[in-house]
């Protein structure tokens, strides 16, 4: 009997530190993340102007948004520029990572070059790429025209191509932390499953596909994820970049929930929106998650 | 082991105890070291925008019990972080209405206060812009500054052409007859900037064409002569203005532009940074051009208005500094700096045109009438939601991805569909 007590006692000893633990942690995330998600699910039912006191609309703010062109246009938006930047950058990610991940004279200058686009100010970034991008002076266009090119796009001034500048620059600002990231998982490898693999006979593609690649699967696993999430709530580039422009081109649902919530005042609608872009990107993570399950088995 | 938990929820009320504090403050007036009242004003780019440290210093002057102090922030992000202080109850007590919108938003909200007395007290003839601020009859702010557009022209590069009464073809003209040069030496005719203004709101003001109306043909002559001059060289692309992130300021003021259709607080500048050294152009100010001819002087704008904050803290010296910067004092300090006040008299208009560098010739006396100002945009609660439209499909138009007739349809609509 006082065994089982004192055990009982130790237990609930051991999870009350353990929760003196995370308490710091916890009361932050409490704070300033878990009580305004939680608000932002109870206001996507109301309407609130940040004003005056917040009124239970029921489902309208959902039925607006399933109404409204400009909801359709951000998430048409946001799923081609997450289709365009998490397979780009993962695949710059790797590439350099191989590169770099040899002995080479000068290899940490040009991982520090790299990495260097992911520690520069945004508004930076994205100002001085609209400035490569300008349609008749910037650089790039000469480029394209050197070469015979005549009708080089329009890049941010057009509707078709803005959306590809910002991914483009998106591409060469994220590549180098994430092949930072690569770069850690390649140092993993055992040296040993390539010499064995070489004696075998395996050439290189097939000690990348049969060694690297499984090897880095976790890294990978997480890469993605991170690019997901982060593709899913782009916003500063844009918002600097373009604006959303040229007309809508470039709206994200990030740049739509500002608008509509900061902007606007329109809180409860925003919410909505808000909710909307939450259930995509947990979606879509989950289902990696399963595949990354299932692919382990 | 009871110890240990008492020790940790000891320590985490103290913790609670700390963050929650932060979020308290007092609702007293504050007062400066030497007792003076603080009286804070929230402002845009307080450096670039002289004209709010002359009202403050003249203010001060006259009031040396009060301490004014701005509250800065980025003009870029004014609306916005506006909009956020005060939902978040911030207490500032003078608040700077940057445009009509934003205002009708605050107001009819109810976090502005009240001063339809104040202005039912006033000379309402002698106020330019005050209509703006009528809400249902109510008043929340009173201006102190009327912006209006003008047409701005080196002297040098533009010659002895008469602008006194140009028509928007004649404009057109005579900016492709004064653009030569290739590369970066070349001079363009005029420069209009990006802004869906430049086009819409003088369209508007000219053709009495409604920018909340849902029909926009109106507005086809004007993006006709723009595209056209666009074409023929003689004003920078749209296209290169944006991804350039162009100023005007920096075509006018290095003689790369000859002519610039502007707000006329843009003489404030030229005339501050000529006396700084910061360029020697030999700059006049004529009427804006006209859709047709003697139909008058018509022109738009703003007013800019202070307002006092339903949370301030100090609401009786925040009432006395608004009444006293749109009044004749604080439009002579504004004016004196080469701003157009919204209170004119014939004291207030001589304090103006005596502002060393402001042109005074006839040209620039017409230009300083104007007949008519239309408001820039409409006040509604839609005005917001079309601005984003109409903005929206002007980057299309102007870039060349639709064509004028598409365009037009396009943001017609799109108000009739979206905003209803």
């Amino acid at each position: 009997m006082t065994v089982l007590t004192s055990t009982a006692r130790k237990r609930r000893r051991t999870t009350l530190i353990g929760w003196s633990f995370i308490l710091p942690n916890f009361i932050g995330f409490a704070a300033l993340t878990l009580v305004p998600v939680v608000a932002a699910l109870a206001l996507s039912f109301m309407e609130w102007d940040s004003y005056s006191s917040p009124e239970w609309v029921g489902l309208a703010n959902f039925e607006r948004m399933w109404n409204n062109a400009n909801f359709w246009v951000a998430l048409k938006n946001t799923c081609f520029y997450a289709l365009g930047h998490i397979p780009l950058t993962l695949v710059a990610a790797l590439g350099f990572a191989m590169l770099l991940n040899r002995p080479l004279r000068g290899v940490g200058l040009f991982r520090t070059a790299l990495f260097f686009p992911y520690v520069t100010s945004l508004v930076a970034v994205a100002v001085v790429w609209n400035m490569l991008f300008s349609p008749d002076l910037g650089p790039i266009n000469q480029f394209l025209r050197a070469i015979g090119i005549d009708n080089p796009p329009g890049w941010t001034t057009s509707s078709d191509w803005s959306m590809a500048a910002v991914v483009l620059t998106s591409v060469w600002r994220d590549m180098g932390y994430y092949m930072v990231l690569y770069l850690a998982g390649l140092q993993t490898i055992p040296p040993e499953l390539y010499e064995a693999a070489k004696v075998d006979g395996a050439g290189a593609w097939a000690r990348f596909r049969n060694i690297t690649l499984p090897s880095l699967r976790p890294t990978t696993f997480f890469v993605v994820i991170m690019l997901t999430i982060s593709s899913f709530k782009v916003f500063d580039l844009v918002q600097v970049m373009t604006e959303g422009g040229p007309g809508r081109s470039t709206l994200v649902l990030s740049q739509l929930i500002f608008r509509e919530g900061i902007t606007q005042g329109r809180f409860g609608y925003s919410s909505a929106i808000s909710m909307v872009l939450f259930v995509i990107v947990l979606l879509v993570t989950l289902i990696q998650f399963r595949i990354q399950q299932r692919s382990e088995r | 082991m009871t110890r240990h938990l008492m020790k940790g929820v000891a320590a985490v009320a103290a913790l609670l105890m700390v963050t929650t504090a932060c979020g308290g403050g007092s609702d007293e007036a504050r007062k400066t070291a030497d007792g003076k009242d603080i009286l804070s004003i929230s402002v845009w780019n307080y450096e670039q925008t002289p004209e709010f440290k002359a009202l403050f210093d003249a203010f001060e002057a006259d009031n040396p019990t009060i301490d004014i102090q701005p509250v800065d922030i980025l003009a870029d992000d004014y609306s916005d972080k506006v909009t956020t202080m005060l939902a978040g109850g911030d207490k500032t007590d003078v608040l700077t209405m940057k445009n009509v919108t934003d205002y009708a938003r605050y107001g009819t909200r109810g976090q502005l206060t009240d001063l339809t007395e104040t202005v039912n007290g006033l000379p309402k003839d002698s106020y330019l812009g005050l209509d703006a601020f009528d809400l249902d009859g109510k008043y929340y702010a009173l201006p102190y500054r009327q912006d209006f557009w003008v047409l701005y022209y080196n002297k040098k590069l533009v010659g002895d052409a008469d602008l006194s009464n140009l028509t928007w073809a004649e404009y057109a003209a005579l900016a492709k007859s004064k653009t030569n040069g290739d590369g970066a030496e070349k001079v363009y005719g005029s420069y209009q900037h990006v802004w869906r203004s430049v086009v819409q709101a003088i369209a508007a003001s000219q053709t009495g064409g409604d920018q909340l109306g849902g029909d926009y043909a109106w507005m086809t002559d004007q993006y006709t002569m723009t595209l056209d001059l666009e074409k023929a060289g003689a004003i920078m692309p749209w296209g290169t203005a944006n991804s350039q992130k162009v100023t005007y300021d920096s075509q006018f003021s290095t003689g790369k532009a000859a002519l610039l259709p502007m707000g006329a607080w843009y003489s404030a500048r030229l005339i501050a940074d000529k006396a700084a050294g910061k360029h020697d152009v030999d700059w006049g100010v004529a009427p804006l051009p006209q859709t047709a001819k003697g139909a008058g002087v018509k022109t738009f704008g703003s007013p800019t208005a202070f307002a006092v904050n339903k949370n301030a803290r100090n609401a009786a010296a925040a009432k006395t500094f608004v009444e006293w910067a749109s009044g004749e004092k604080g439009a002579t300090a504004v004016a004196k700096i080469g701003i157009y006040p919204s209170f004119t008299n014939d004291a207030v208009l001589a304090a103006y045109a005596g502002v060393a560098g402001m042109p005074t010739d006839d040209v620039a006396k017409k230009a300083f009438a104007p007949d008519s100002v239309m408001l820039e945009m409409p006040v509604s609660d839609k005005s917001s939601d079309v601005d984003q439209i109409l903005k929206e499909e002007h980057e299309l138009i102007m870039s060349g991805e639709k064509t004028i007739p598409d365009g037009i349809k396009e943001m017609g609509d799109r108000v009739k569909n979206e905003v209803g």
